[in-house]
Order: structure tokens, then sequence, then C-alpha cells
């Protein structure tokens, strides 16, 4: 009979990110998750306009498609 | 010579007669005993699932009492209080005569949830909201995987004394579920402890980016509103108070807004997260009417009967998740779609209502890691 308790999944690893966005130029940087970080929260100075940025999400994704820190351009 | 050169044969008979007596003897022990058969292997599967589920209730309790010594700056030891609010229960009232369930299953909760606060407040020395809330949270965790595992060790016990064999099948048919469930409620511990979004938080996200930069005013216990406008439209927004990990009053809020405040809402929005069909894709987005939240009901039937009330058309947007997605951190599948949803909402808006409108919209969930 076979069992029908699942056998231990085989989870994939997950890096959590924080995403900050430049309310003003819209410029994003996405760093690696630190406690304390929450949405709507205020980051750094924008390296492009000197704005202060917020972070605008936090979220997963699998480890190995990923670096730990990148900055991207703002979405056209 | 004859009975030598048979011989043989005669040995050859002897095993079939002796293979096929023994198959007879196997059908007839199998027919007899199949049930019993069965009973063994299932009492060994459920055995399984049993030490896992032990495993895992062990592991919250554990995770709990570590967060609050270390995190919550516990006044001595918390193992002995958190041991006792493991077995706490909240007695739902009696359901014979139907007339004001909802008002009274909303006191029993209200009471049950405010007695919890107010112990795990008294429990810790460092009681900021967020600390607080999140124990709660992990308090609440523990004490579901210790409640599935009760119950389970509940049944497989009285199956096993029983020798009930219909009792531990079905035991074990649904053991593959409640071991998903409770994994899931495992996996949430680790996003609960550092405060992390979880994906059940994505109609608190969008609902946040319009409250930012805007004044913000409590309208119910742990929820808050502000007022935005949108192509002419007075939009009033309403989430629950974060980054803790609050879901709020939405039902409470509303009724106020509408009721006491005087807003006349063209159109109530509702944006929340929803349990997927197993092959939908994480972070899909559908669009429907009624009001779009979970929970144990008071919260839906306040709405719904605001709503019709005032005959304000109820507006529904949801992100779909499994249950493992909408407890641990948020995906970024789900994190994504919620620039989705801004568009989605901004077209129901236009669609629906017209300038000069007010609007009320709702982000429902859990909104740890989500400010305002």
């Amino acid at each position: 009979m076979m069992s029908s308790v699942p056998a231990t999944d085989k989870k994939s690893k997950l890096l959590v990110y924080t995403i900050e966005e430049c309310p003003a130029c819209g410029q994003k940087n996405k760093r690696a998750f630190q406690v304390g970080d929450y949405i709507t929260k205020e980051a750094g100075k924008c390296a492009k306009c000197g704005n202060t940025m917020r972070i605008s999400l936090v979220y997963a994704e699998p480890a190995a498609k990923n670096q730990v820190s990148t900055t991207s351009a703002p979405p056209s | 010579m004859s009975t030598v050169s048979s011989l043989p044969l005669q040995l050859g008979s002897d095993v079939n007669t002796l293979l096929y007596m023994a198959s007879l003897g196997f059908f007839v022990v199998y027919g007899l005993y199949a049930t019993r058969i069965q009973v063994y292997f299932a009492l060994n599967d459920i055995g399984r699932g049993l030490t896992k589920l032990k495993v895992m209730k062990d592991k919250a309790r554990k995770e709990a009492i570590e967060y609050l010594q270390n995190v919550g700056k516990s006044v001595g030891d918390p193992t002995q209080r958190v041991d006792q609010f493991l077995d706490y229960v909240t007695i739902m009232p009696v359901d014979m005569d139907p007339q004001g369930l909802v008002g009274k299953v909303d006191h029993v909760v209200t009471t049950s949830n405010d007695r919890v606060r107010a112990e795990v407040g008294a429990l810790i020395t460092q009681n900021s909201p967020v600390t607080v809330s999140i124990s709660e949270n992990l308090l609440e965790v523990a004490t579901s995987l210790n409640q599935i595992h009760k119950v389970v060790r509940h049944y497989y016990l009285l199956g096993k004394k029983t020798n009930s064999y219909f009792t531990l099948v079905q035991l074990q048919m649904l053991m593959p579920m409640i071991i998903q469930e409770a994994d899931a409620l495992l996996n949430a511990v680790d996003s609960f402890k550092v405060g992390q979004p979880v994906g059940d938080g994505v109609g608190p996200v969008v609902v946040s980016r319009l409250m930012v930069g805007k004044e913000k005013r409590v309208v119910a216990k742990d929820t808050v509103m502000a007022t935005t406008e949108y192509k002419g439209r007075k939009l009033h927004v309403l989430k629950a108070e974060g980054p803790m990990a609050y879901v709020g009053q939405p039902g409470v809020a509303i009724k106020k807004i509408i009721d006491e405040m005087g807003v006349k809402p063209s159109a109530i929005i509702m944006i929340d997260a929803a349990l997927k069909l197993e092959g939908e894709k994480t972070g899909e987005i559908a669009e429907g009417v009624g009001a779009a939240i979970g929970g144990i009901g008071v919260e839906k039937f306040q709405i719904e009967e605001e709503a019709t009330k005032n005959k304000i058309p109820l507006y529904a947007i949801l992100v779909k998740q499994s249950i493992l997605e909408a407890i641990t951190v948020m995906r970024k599948e789900i994190a994504e779609a919620s620039d989705k949803v801004v568009q989605v909402l901004n077209r129901v808006i236009e669609e629906k209502t017209k300038e000069g409108d007010d609007v009320l919209v709702a982000g429902i969930g859990n909104t740890l890691g989500v400010a305002q």
C-alpha cells in the first residue's frame, strides 16, 4: 500500500528582496531584505535625483535566478 | 519401471496442487483478514503523519517561546504561560436560534482577541505594537498546530482502540491535506518572526499606495482610512493598520464611514487575496461582485448588510494564491500583481462611477510589513 503521507518537500530556497522606489523619478533599487523593512518606509537617497526613496515592495523569489543586490532602471 | 518413469510427472502434479492449495488459502485468509491488514497499513501511515505533526507543533511552540524571550524580552520564562495558551479555547455561541447569531459571534471573537492581546502585552516588556502583533500571530500558529495534532491523535487512537476500519481509512485519506496545511502554518512562522509581508497582504499593499502622504485616521479597531482623489472621484481608502500583523475590522469601519461620517459611496471596491484552485496561476487577477473577505463571516455579514441597506454595489478584485503563499512571505508574482490590481482598480472606478462620486476602497488582509 502506498503511503498517503507526503514525504518532506524539496522546497526551493527563497530569497527575500526589498524594492526601494523614488517617488519623484521612479528609480528602483533592489536589495536583500533587512529586519525592520516594511512597505512605505523611507529608504535612502535616490542615486539619480537625490530625493528620499520609499520601500514599495518586499517579495521572495527562488534563489538560483537572482543576485543579492541589483539596481534597475525605472520602467518606461 | 513404469512407476519410476511417471515419478517426475507425479512430483510436478503435487507441486501444482500445493501451489493451488496455498493460493486458495491466501484468498481465504485475505478474505477474512483484509480489513485487519488494511487497518495495519493505515495505522502505520497515520502514525508517520502524526509524528510529523508533533515535530511541527513542537517547533512552532519553541519558536513562539524564543520570540517572546529574545525579541519580546519576556518577564521570566514564558514556557508555562505559552503552554496554557496553546489550550486556550473560544466557545462559539449556540446556533439553535440563529437570530442575532452574527452579533454574538462577533462579541465572543472580539473578547477572545482582546484577551489574547492583553495577555501577550503583559507577558513581554518590549511591547511595541509590531512585537505584540507578531507574538499574537506566532501564538495563534502554535495553537492551530497544537489543535490539529490533538484532533488527528484523537481519531488515530479512537480508530486503533475500536479497530474501526472506516475511521482510520477516512483519516488516512485526509492526512496529505492536513500535513499540507500544517506545513503552510509552520512556514508562516519564518515570515512572521521578521515582519515580512505575506501573500494575504496584497490588498493592503495596493491600498497603502493610495494612502502614502495622506492624513490617516483610525476608524475602527486596528483599521485606518484616508481620503484621496482619482479623476474627479473622492476615494475613501481603508486598510488594517500596518506594519503590524493586523487584519482590522473593515466591516465596522465601512459601517462607520457610511452611517456616522455621512459618506454616501457609489461603489464599494474590495481588494483581497483569494485561494486559487489547482491549475490556476499564482498572481492571476479575478474580478467580480460581492464582499471579498474571508474569516469566520462576521465582517462579510456586516459589509453585505451595510451595502444592501444603502443599495451600494460591491465590487471585488481578487489575487489568486495558494494557502501556503497566502500565509508565507509574499511571492514575486503576487507582489507584481499589485501593479496590475491598481490598473484594474482605476478601470473599475472609471467604469462604475462618475465624476463627483464618492468611492470606498478597502484593502483586505493581514497587513504585516505593510504600513500606510
